[in-house]
């Protein structure tokens, strides 16, 4: 979506900004197990802290998660990120780019940050083996200019074909 | 002190009026069961609430009042309940003495009729489909394959991005939508997926409060009405414009466009399909959810015909070389069905722009 990386710098629509104090507010009440929000007056970056879910290979592990909001959240997807160092994950890469389709082309406005949480957490948490992806080097290189993972064309592909 | 001859004639009033609505347990004390529905709801679309009610006189009645509770309900939440209950009570308390079994009936539905609207808020702003107060809440729709309800507003801003983006990817995306024979499976254009279950719906669904707006900004291209909704939103026309939309959730209304939402199916933002533990077991949701069911198996096949909201696939195909063994979708934690049949593949980027 070549949109959405090019207004991501942009500061927040109204709408996005009442979104997100709506969700702030609902995550100070209710926030999801295993997460803390690290709170600081800077509504459009969160900075998010994980800990791996016990009886999982990550438990008792501690990671951060990077939440970047685009000017017209929640249309667009957020940039979520591992700050790194990222959990060793068969689709997490090493710069902390996270392989998750609702990411990417299967977000939806109706998804919050607290639902990506709890995906990434799921994900974590099904993981049977702690390795990098197979092309972590080559991707990671690839971004090293400082792209987004919102820049990268992640898709499904139906594998009966 | 009212005979029991009279009691007796006066459940024979009752029976009278509510006919199948009332089912008598016991004629003497008086005891029945009554399903209420909204007054609105001749058109069982415009209804979003129901009730049964149960009336228990004892031997003192009408001198004491019959003992009022909640059998069984729909989309009414906890405090509605008790307020409907604490209403009917009330006003038995005022009628005290006096045969009161059809008044009482009266005033639940009555109560009811003022209480029918949906629970939750609206997935896209997070904010309250119809607020407490009343009065403030914006317009608000539903649309018909899926009964997920938003605000107008919401949706047809997240209407416009999706129309926004299509025009951005138009040389992808016109190609096979175009020459495709039969327009109703086929044509991109006339369906979209809901926000909240992605159950695909007709663009027809929500055609209505779209031609409002297209009339309304006639004059402001899609793309700027995005980057100008803050501006419209407080605009001096604005006034007028939530007067239309209210006339026209009225037409909405009258198509069908209303819900019943039950109290456990709040919209919650960020959940998908329900977890079928999760799911309350009335006839009406299994259906949905097995319509549902039926219908993800039936976009898993048009998927791979390359006829979705996603262009990439065609080119994901024919770019094989590129492709990188991806990984299988199994984290995601509430995904559809037709995901278990993908995979995930990342291509380099290509720098389409
Ligand atoms: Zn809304
Ligand atoms: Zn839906």
């Amino acid at each position: 979506m070549s949109a959405s990386s090019a207004s991501s710098r942009k500061t927040l629509s109204k709408i996005a900004c009442n979104r997100l104090q709506k969700e702030l507010a609902e995550w100070q009440v209710n926030p999801p197990a295993g997460f803390k929000h690290k709170v600081t007056d800077n509504l459009q970056r969160w900075v998010i802290e994980v800990i791996g879910a016990p009886g999982t290979l990550y438990a008792d592990e501690t990671y951060n998660l990077q939440v970047d909001f685009p000017e017209h959240y929640p249309m667009e997807a957020p940039q979520v990120i591992f700050v790194p160092p990222a959990p060793l994950h068969p689709h997490i890469y090493s710069n902390g780019h996270i392989c998750l389709d609702i990411l990417y082309d299967s977000w939806s406005p109706a998804m919050t940050v607290s639902s990506i949480c709890i995906s990434i957490l799921s994900m974590l948490s099904s993981s049977t083996v702690k390795q990098r992806p197979e092309d972590n080097d080559r991707y990671v290189k690839n971004c090293r200019n400082g792209r987004s993972p919102k820049e990268t064309r992640w898709w499904f592909h139906d594998d009966k074909v | 002190m009212a005979e029991e001859e009279e009691i007796v004639g006066e459940v024979e009033a009752l029976q009278a009026v509510y006919g199948d609505d009332c089912l008598l347990l016991q004629t003497y004390p008086p005891s029945f069961h009554l399903h209420i529905k909204p007054r609105t709801a001749d058109d069982s679309s415009q209804q979003f609430v129901e009730a049964i009610i149960g009336i228990q006189a004892g031997s003192k009645y009408p001198d004491e009042p019959p003992a009022i509770r909640i059998i069984d309900s729909k989309g009414l939440d906890e405090q509605r309940q008790k307020q409907l209950i604490s209403c009917i009570s009330e006003r038995a308390s005022e009628l005290s003495s006096c045969l009161m079994l059809v008044a009482l009936c009266e005033e639940a539905v009555e109560r009811l009729s003022s209480m029918n609207h949906p629970d939750g808020e609206c997935p896209l702003c997070l904010y309250p489909l119809v607020a407490e107060d009343s009065g403030s809440s914006e317009p608000f729709m539903k649309l018909m394959s899926c009964f997920h309800c938003f605000h107008c507003e919401c949706i047809i801003r997240w209407w416009n991005w999706l129309e926004l983006l299509k025009e951005s990817d138009a040389p992808t995306a016109s190609g096979s939508a175009s020459s495709s024979g039969s327009i109703r499976d086929q044509d991109e254009e006339s369906r979209r997926k809901c926000p909240v279950c992605r159950k695909s719906f007709l663009a027809k669904d929500i055609e209505h409060v779209l031609d409002f707006v297209k009339t309304q900004h006639a004059v402001t291209s899609s793309r700027s009405e995005v980057n100008n909704e803050d501006k419209i939103l407080s605009s001096v026309s604005e006034k007028l414009r939530r007067a239309k939309f209210d006339a026209i959730l009225k037409l909405q209304q009258e198509k069908g466009g209303l819900i019943e939402i039950k109290k456990h199916e709040v919209l919650r933002p960020g959940i998908y399909l329900p977890q079928p533990a999760a799911l309350p077991s009335t006839a009406s949701t299994e259906e949905a959810k097995e319509q549902q069911d039926k219908d993800l198996a039936a976009n898993s096949r048009t998927n791979s015909s390359g006829s979705t909201n996603k262009p990439n696939t065609s080119r994901a195909r024919n770019s094989s070389t590129k492709k990188h063994q991806g990984h299988n979708s199994r984290k995601q934690v509430a995904q559809s069905s037709r995901k278990q049949v993908t995979q995930w593949v990342k291509k380099e980027n290509s720098n389409a722009t």
